[in-house]
């Protein structure tokens, strides 16, 4: 068994877990946030994403022992209190969300595409989210939300 | 009554959704919670030699290793009983559940699921539909006629039920054709592949269960454990939490006894979560492979005189809730056509494959590609523009259908015009370009549902049904039902769904059909409530009941606005007495009356209630040297009655858009000799990518129809997955010189169509207006 710190959304996390568990299956057990969604655990779906130094990471095949001392933001650390972040504000808004499964993954990776490209075209944004599967939307409504997102955050 | 303007709607699952703090199935632990874990055959068909689980039981930490010796002895499933919870005597696919378990963890689990001793002889495999046809085949039910079949459908050996629709005179109706076509068309089996895996969690106090699962049918869930654990329905709870999409794939009855089984022998709380390789192989939820042959005689001038069909539909091992899918797949191949002389028979074919069942428009996409790919060979064949040849025998208003079904108002003429116009059909396209039109049906269906609404002492509402929510939007709108009736905001209500325990009966997320039947229960609750508001508010404004009128969260006399009481100071008021609470399960419109129809083996969907219609027009690019096809945008038209949440309908359309696009190109079910799937994973089974999303615009004709939903709306779910692969086929079709007629039409299988194709490279892309 292996001991480590994690820091999730700001808050440090002493865990004790195997040194072959993969950064979701902490996260979810763990540190007991279930927002991150196991669709595939095969790096195909994104369902899983998080941020590790704010860079998208597909978690279900990334080691937790890989993210000490690193800092995890989850889709729990997006919102300011009551205050919805504006990605999450416009997919609500715009009709981004259905069934909502891949839907944290899916903020998560817009997140870190307007962090590196605050000014995404519709290919940019296309391209940046094509991690993420969602079988509800055709993608449209979110495409929108990821847009209008992006005016509001400038 | 004017529908609340609620362009950018909130749904009320929405804030959990986007925050991470709604819970699905996996999300959920209880106290001493053992996890399950499978042993599936992994075999196609094979007798059973000898299941030992003793060493399995023997491991530390295992609680319960449950087999077919474990749980009554009884076969089930709807129509044709023919399945048992965990395989006996005989394997019929690979997904079949020899053992549960339920262990400390999962690890220890996979261990004991490893040391149950299976032994086996196999058997020859049927896995081709028409050799399953031939008197010599290989049975995959040797005891088929001993089966408790409810109905009176046709079934002989691998055929485990038939349909026809049948009118005129078709042998008359060919001979006199002055052209007949005849071509096949094959299509693979696909899947649902909901983002979400499925899960079940069952708990058990004293001699009730609680069963939480990712269902879309909660009742049906109930109904299936209720049956093959022989308990009364009121010990059976299932409480769906959020569910991660479903398409179908999730409706049905699946591992809910499993895991209440397991748990009661371990006396303790048991999670079952699917890998996403299980989700691929193990459901009795894919969608049907199919052959079809067509033969149409036409007349000189373009109209069509006979349609001959002969249908195969892939059954699998097991008939889950297919046997149905005859008929329905007769009338998709059939189409939505005038034609006077028509003889479709359909069967559904057993073969040691994974079952088939309900998902998003069960046969209909692959009916209707078969059907609108032969329809341009028509119009080929005539000399007609594709268009104009649909538009001379579609029905419309008032037309004879294939079955002799005479339709009320309908909108399919106008959503024809209205997707050709917005695609820009008939302009000049650069000669890797084509833009492909198909038309498309699908029935709505009544039937019976309940709802409770209530208003508390504060005036906030509460929507209480059984009615499932799978992401469509169907039960959020359920709001803006109620507060219409009620003058109030749709934020003022919140919604108790999904549970079998405090609301009434509804069929579930399934058949398109929760707005058209939930959402008549809803408004005649709420009707309910309006009443009493409207005597309450006239004692208090010395006013006739019948003068009251409920808008903007007040009661006001009509013609005086400022004589007004706030609905929530009546609902104070009724608190302390006769409280404000509704209920609604209003008798379902009727089915259609179909004097003199010629059809063997009705499974009842054949007249067609309230029946939706589409047109899609498709704008594709051809790389010729690859086969590679890029959908560019898509126009669609859909008449689905009257449109109440515009935001979900949208929502509907391009979903059901993309899903139809990954079926006309990239999903299909590989299978090996030894009849197992060859691409149970998303990388082998590709779905399309925000990358691969065309542009989609929708519109919709809005029709109020009579017999139908709330409004006049009709179902729409499933709609929008109906011609989208017909649209793109009949683009390749153009491209390519000639019809690629296997589904999915792969690069591979297009490649090879262009190969062989006659004009790929002199074709100038779309054939423009009518010759």
């Amino acid at each position: 068994m292996h001991q480590m710190n994690l820091e999730v959304n700001g808050v440090s996390y002493p865990v004790v877990a195997d040194a072959s568990r993969n950064l979701l299956s902490v996260i979810r057990t763990e540190v007991g946030l279930t927002g991150t969604k196991e669709g595939c655990d095969d790096c195909e779906c994104g369902a899983c994403m998080v941020l590790l130094d704010g860079q998208p990471v597909n978690s279900c095949s990334y080691l937790a022992a890989q993210a000490e001392g690193r800092a995890i933001t989850t889709i729990e650390g997006l919102a300011e209190g009551d205050e919805l972040h504006p990605i999450q504000a416009k997919m609500l808004e715009l009709g981004g969300v259905q069934c909502g499964f891949c839907t944290p993954g899916m903020i998560m990776s817009a997140h870190a595409l307007l962090e590196r490209t605050p000014q995404p075209s519709e290919e940019e944004i296309r391209i940046g989210l094509s991690g993420n599967l969602c079988r509800c939307t055709g993608y449209a409504k979110i495409l929108a939300a990821v847009g209008e997102a992006a005016v509001e955050i400038r | 009554m004017a529908i609340t303007d609620t362009p950018r709607f909130v749904r009320a699952d929405g804030p959990d959704k986007v925050t991470g703090s709604g819970r699905y199935v996996a999300d959920l632990t209880l106290t001493g919670m053992l996890t399950a874990k499978m042993r599936y055959a992994e075999v196609a068909h094979a007798r059973i030699t000898k299941i030992d689980v003793s060493a399995a039981k023997a491991i530390p930490g295992v609680f319960a290793v449950l087999t077919a010796d474990d749980v009554p002895d009884l076969r089930y499933s709807p129509v044709v009983p023919d399945r048992h919870l965990f395989a006996k005597d005989t394997v019929r696919f690979e997904g079949e559940v020899i053992a549960a378990v339920a262990a400390i963890n999962a690890d220890v689990a996979q261990q004991a699921v490893d040391a149950v001793v299976f032994e086996y002889d196999e058997l020859p495999i049927v896995d081709d539909l028409e050799a399953a046809l031939a008197p010599d085949a290989p049975l995959v039910h040797e005891a088929w006629e001993t089966y408790a079949v409810t109905g009176d459908t046709p079934r002989d050996r691998n055929v485990a039920t038939f349909s026809s629709i049948s009118k005129g005179d078709v042998d008359a109706g060919m001979a006199a054709a002055d052209i007949v076509v005849k071509q096949r068309y094959v299509a693979d089996g696909s899947h649902a592949a909901p983002i979400e895996p499925r899960g079940v969690v069952a708990q058990w106090e004293g001699n009730k269960v609680t069963i939480w699962t990712s269902t879309q049918v909660p009742f049906d869930a109930r109904n299936g454990v209720c049956e093959t654990l022989q308990m009364p329905s009121n010990r059976v709870r299932i409480i769906v939490p959020h569910l991660g999409g479903g398409f179908g794939g999730k409706c049905g009855f699946h591992y809910e006894a499993h895991i209440a089984a397991l748990a009661k022998a371990a006396k303790r709380p048991v999670k079952l979560v699917f890998s996403r390789e299980e989700e691929f192989l193990a459901p009795d939820r894919r969608r049907e492979s199919m052959i079809i042959d067509l033969e149409t005689g036409l007349n000189a001038d373009g109209t069509i005189a006979a349609r001959r069909g002969w249908v195969a539909v892939e059954n699998g091992a097991y008939t889950a809730d297919s046997a149905f899918f005859p008929q329905l797949a007769a009338m998709h191949v059939a189409g939505p056509y005038k034609i006077p002389n028509v003889h479709i028979d359909s069967s559904l074919v057993y073969t040691n494959r994974q079952p088939s069942g309900s998902v998003r428009a069960p046969t209909a996409p692959q009916g209707c590609w078969a059907c609108e790919t032969h329809t341009d060979e028509l119009a080929e064949a005539v000399g007609m523009d594709p268009v104009a040849f649909r538009k001379l025998n579609a029905i419309d208003t008032g037309a004879e259908g294939v079955v002799g079904q005479v339709y009320g108002e309908i909108g399919l003429q106008e959503c024809l015009d209205t997707a050709t116009e917005m695609a820009g059909y008939g302009q000049d396209l650069p000669d890797d370009e084509a833009i492909g039109v198909a038309i498309g049906w699908w029935p709505s269906f009544p039937g019976a549902s309940g709802a409770y609404v209530r208003l508390d002492a504060d005036g906030a509402g509460q929507i209480v049904t059984g009615a499932q929510e799978c992401g469509t939007g169907a039960v959020m709108t359920l709001r803006q039902l109620a507060a219409d009736e009620l003058g109030m905001d749709p934020e003022d209500f919140e919604i108790i769904y999904q549970d079998t325990g405090v609301a009434p009966y509804d069929t579930g997320a399934t058949g398109s059909q929760t707005l058209l039947n939930n959402g008549r229960a809803v408004v005649a609750a709420s009707e309910q409530i309006a009443e009493q508001l409207k005597d309450h508010a006239a004692d208090m404004l010395e006013a006739a009941a019948g003068d009251i009128v409920l808008a903007s969260g007040t009661a006001h006399v009509a013609g005086s606005p400022d004589k007004s009481v706030t609905i929530a100071e009546l609902a104070e008021v009724a608190a302390g007495g006769e409280m404000l609470i509704g209920k609604g399960s209003p008798v379902p419109p009727e089915y259609p009356e179909i004097p003199g129809m010629n059809c063997v083996g009705d499974q009842g969907v054949a007249a067609w209630a309230a029946p939706q219609f589409s047109c899609h027009a498709v704008r594709v690019r051809l790389d010729r040297d690859t086969g590679v096809a890029r959908v560019l945008d898509i126009a669609c038209a859909h008449d689905s009655g009257t449109i109440i949440n515009e935001i979900a309908a949208h929502g509907q359309v391009e979903g059901g858009v993309l899903m139809g696009i990954g079926q006309a190109l990239t999903e299909g079910t590989v299978y090996g000799e030894d009849g197992r799937q060859k691409n149970p994973a998303l990388l082998e089974y590709k779905l399309q990518t925000f990358a691969d999303a065309p542009t989609i615009k929708t519109a919709f004709v809005q029709i109020a129809t009579a017999e139908a939903g709330p409004r006049g709306a009709k179902g729409l779910a499933e709609a929008p997955n109906v011609p989208t692969a017909a649209a793109i086929s009949n683009a390749l079709a153009k491209l390519v010189g000639q019809p690629v007629r296997q589904l999915p039409m792969t690069a591979e299988r297009v490649w090879e169509a262009t190969l062989s194709g006659n004009s790929p490279n002199s074709s100038n892309g779309d054939s423009g207006e009518a010759s």
